[in-house]
């Protein structure tokens, strides 16, 4: 016993000293991300257009991160920011924000509303898709709560109602380019145009109010190939 | 018939005089040396690992990459846009492809394009920084070649240059060679005994960006490493002398050249860039070689600052409200009196934003923040927070003024609307 406590204390101490060389100041390196995207990845009170980054997938942030300085995905101000950062750098602050809680609360939608019609056809589309164009249900490939699938796509709770209609805009005329196969691309191509205000209102309004977290990778497979995720190799 | 040949005869003089001084400067430029681009003179460049890694050292000291890249595109290929003050110029294709890269060049036209500036294709635009390459070594020279002719080829066409004229026409470098162009003035042999002086002048081309330039584009003569607002980037490049660096010790310069960060600041823009490409491979060496030339180099005098940008004095209230701002948004990070905080955030006291008589980095700063590059000195830079939506153009031109006044000793007296017209990120 008494030798088994003498192997634990070094075991312990090593521990302890290992936890103290991982910088736990990582965020407060980050002090350009939080102007926007809030101080835990939160999304900020009031802005109509960034997205919240917490919880989402380290897979998806980082190809986001890679894209934004290779020119894949078009922002000024992203690029300006990531520009002289290396893979493993950006690796790091998509692992950061992939592991804080995920945000509750829903996006602020200030006064949009939808009819009860537009409702019903934007949740129609959002859950079951639209066999006839070839449209997929969101929650095929984005999980049934929405809450998104690892390691590559992310969730859809709680998203400005700008920022979607802007990345299905930016997916349809090429501004946004995912991995190839760019399932989104596809997609975004095939959604009604009429019918993109109405999609974006109605995921601002779902909130995540459990918390939930991206499911685990390879619980469920999505119908279409996308580069970003592991099963796309085998549709190729 | 008589007044004719009066005027003759009244005018030959000056027909002479134009033609003297045409002639004298037609040889300053070089005389018709650098017109003739050699063919292949049959020496054949070593193609050995060694001097393969030489090579590829030399180009990354270089940063030949960085221009001959466009942005998302294949290393080399060419393309990346310049602005000038007279339109677009794009860089060529150093790939090996035959037709659209340099794989046809021999060494010695190679050679020929880095000392003067002429290859096949006429005149080259002095974005492309012969200036400086003219001191390189002939090895140093064979070994970038020996290296490029290693990059994969690529048949990328970059776009054609887009330029008002008469700069649009080749033939108008010669006149602004004939102004501006003076060969004399590098000294090889003197850079040659100085491995520092030799990179900085040479390879580094750090005169490209942190000397004064006149009109017309070119280098002052007595504005050597002597600072300037950089053309086409809205940055301003400090000078770089014993008097600018004394903050630094030696071994802190070579630190901070290859990290892009230091206790007295880190590199923003298009520094930044040159860090992240180019000077993070240097030697421990070489990076000490450069900074004890740097520090050595004696402080030019220094001009009068060329940006006045309001005659009146700043309002009382306005200087009070920068305070204000100061201890609200700044201060935690940079502390009460812009002492900063060693090994996170850089002090403002006596930094480069805040000294320089240009006021525009501080300002670019304050409104979009930025990272510092990724290198391996600083893997996991600390950012500097955008405040454009936080404060109004006022309170970013009080707070501003704030801090140059009181860690800087410089007035600006920038007003919100000298703060709108520094509006919008500059990528390139």
């Amino acid at each position: 016993m008494l030798r088994r406590l003498a192997l634990l204390i070094p075991l312990l101490a090593l521990a302890a000293f290992a936890r103290a060389q991982e910088p736990d100041d990582f965020g407060t390196r980050l002090a350009a991300c939080a102007a926007c995207h809030g101080k835990h990845g939160e999304g900020v009170r009031g802005a109509e257009y960034y997205p919240h980054l917490a919880g989402k997938p380290a897979g998806y942030l980082f190809e986001q991160l890679k894209g934004f300085r290779e020119g894949r995905r078009v922002s000024t101000p992203m690029a300006w920011y990531v520009r002289f950062a290396d893979d493993a750098f950006l690796q790091r602050i998509a692992e950061y924000y992939a592991a804080l809680p995920p945000r509750t609360r829903s996006a602020d939608t200030g006064a949009a509303q939808l009819t009860e019609e537009r409702r019903r056809v934007a949740q129609n589309l959002v859950e079951h898709g639209d066999p006839a164009h070839d449209v997929p249900a969101c929650s095929a490939c984005h999980g049934a709560n929405l809450a998104g699938l690892e390691p590559g796509v992310p969730a859809l709770l709680g998203l400005p109602i700008d920022y979607v209609i802007a990345q299905v805009g930016a997916w349809r005329e090429g501004v946004r380019n995912g991995a190839p196969p760019d399932c989104m691309h596809d997609v975004a191509g095939r959604i009604p145009a009429d019918d993109i205000r109405a999609i974006a209102v109605y995921l601002s309004q779902q909130s995540n109010v459990d918390g939930l977290r991206p499911a685990p990778a390879g619980s469920f497979v999505p119908p279409k190939a996308c580069g970003s995720l592991p099963h796309a190799e085998a549709a190729k | 018939m008589k007044a004719l040949r009066i005027a003759a005869i009244i005018a030959i003089p000056f027909v002479l005089a134009a033609l003297a001084i045409g002639f004298f400067l037609f040889e300053r430029q070089g005389g018709f040396a650098p017109y003739r681009v050699p063919d292949d003179n049959g020496r054949s460049v070593a193609s050995d690992t060694a001097t393969l890694q030489r090579g590829e050292y030399l180009a990354r000291i270089g940063d030949c990459a960085a221009c001959h890249t466009a942005p998302g595109g294949a290393a080399y290929a060419g393309g990346r846009g310049f602005a000038t003050g007279w339109g677009m110029i794009y860089s060529s294709n150093l790939s090996s492809d035959a037709q659209h890269g340099i794989g046809a060049w021999s060494r010695a036209e190679f050679a020929h394009a880095m000392r003067h500036g002429v290859s096949r294709r006429g005149p080259l635009y002095p974005v492309f920084p012969y200036e400086h390459f003219a001191t390189l070594a002939d090895a140093d020279i064979d070994a970038i070649f020996a290296w490029l002719r290693r990059v994969p080829a690529n048949a990328n066409v970059p776009p054609p240059n887009r330029l008002d004229f008469p700069a649009s026409r080749r033939s108008a470098l010669v006149l602004w060679r004939m102004l501006y162009y003076r060969p004399e003035a590098q000294a090889p042999a003197a850079a040659s005994e100085d491995r520092g002086r030799y990179l900085v002048d040479g390879l580094g081309h750090c005169a490209m960006c942190h000397s004064t330039r006149e009109a017309g584009g070119a280098l002052a003569v007595d504005g050597y490493l002597a600072g300037g607002r950089i053309p086409g980037s809205g940055w301003y490049a400090p000078p770089l002398d014993a008097k600018q660096l004394q903050r630094y010790s030696v071994e802190q310069l070579a630190t901070y050249l290859r990290s892009g960060a230091s206790d007295h600041g880190a590199a923003y823009g298009p520094m930044a860039e040159v860090v992240y490409r180019s000077l993070q491979a240097l030697t421990g060496d070489d990076a000490l070689a450069m900074a004890r030339y740097l520090k050595s180099v004696p402080a030019r005098p220094r001009r009068d600052a060329p940006f006045t940008l309001l005659p009146e004095p700043a309002q009382r209230s306005i200087a009070a409200s920068g305070a204000e701002v100061y201890k609200r948004n700044c201060a935690d990070c940079h502390g009460k009196d812009g002492e900063g905080k060693s090994g996170e955030y850089p002090a403002l006291r006596d930094a480069v934003a805040t000294t320089a008589p240009d006021p525009i980095n501080a300002v670019r700063m304050v409104l979009y923040g930025g990272f510092p590059a990724a290198t391996a000195g600083n893997p996991l830079p600390h950012s500097m927070p955008p405040f454009v939506q936080q404060l109004g153009p006022a309170e970013i031109a009080a707070v501003t003024n704030y801090v140059r006044e009181n860690f800087g000793g410089q007035r600006s007296y920038l007003t919100a609307a000298d703060v709108e017209a520094m509006h919008g990120i500059v990528l390139d």
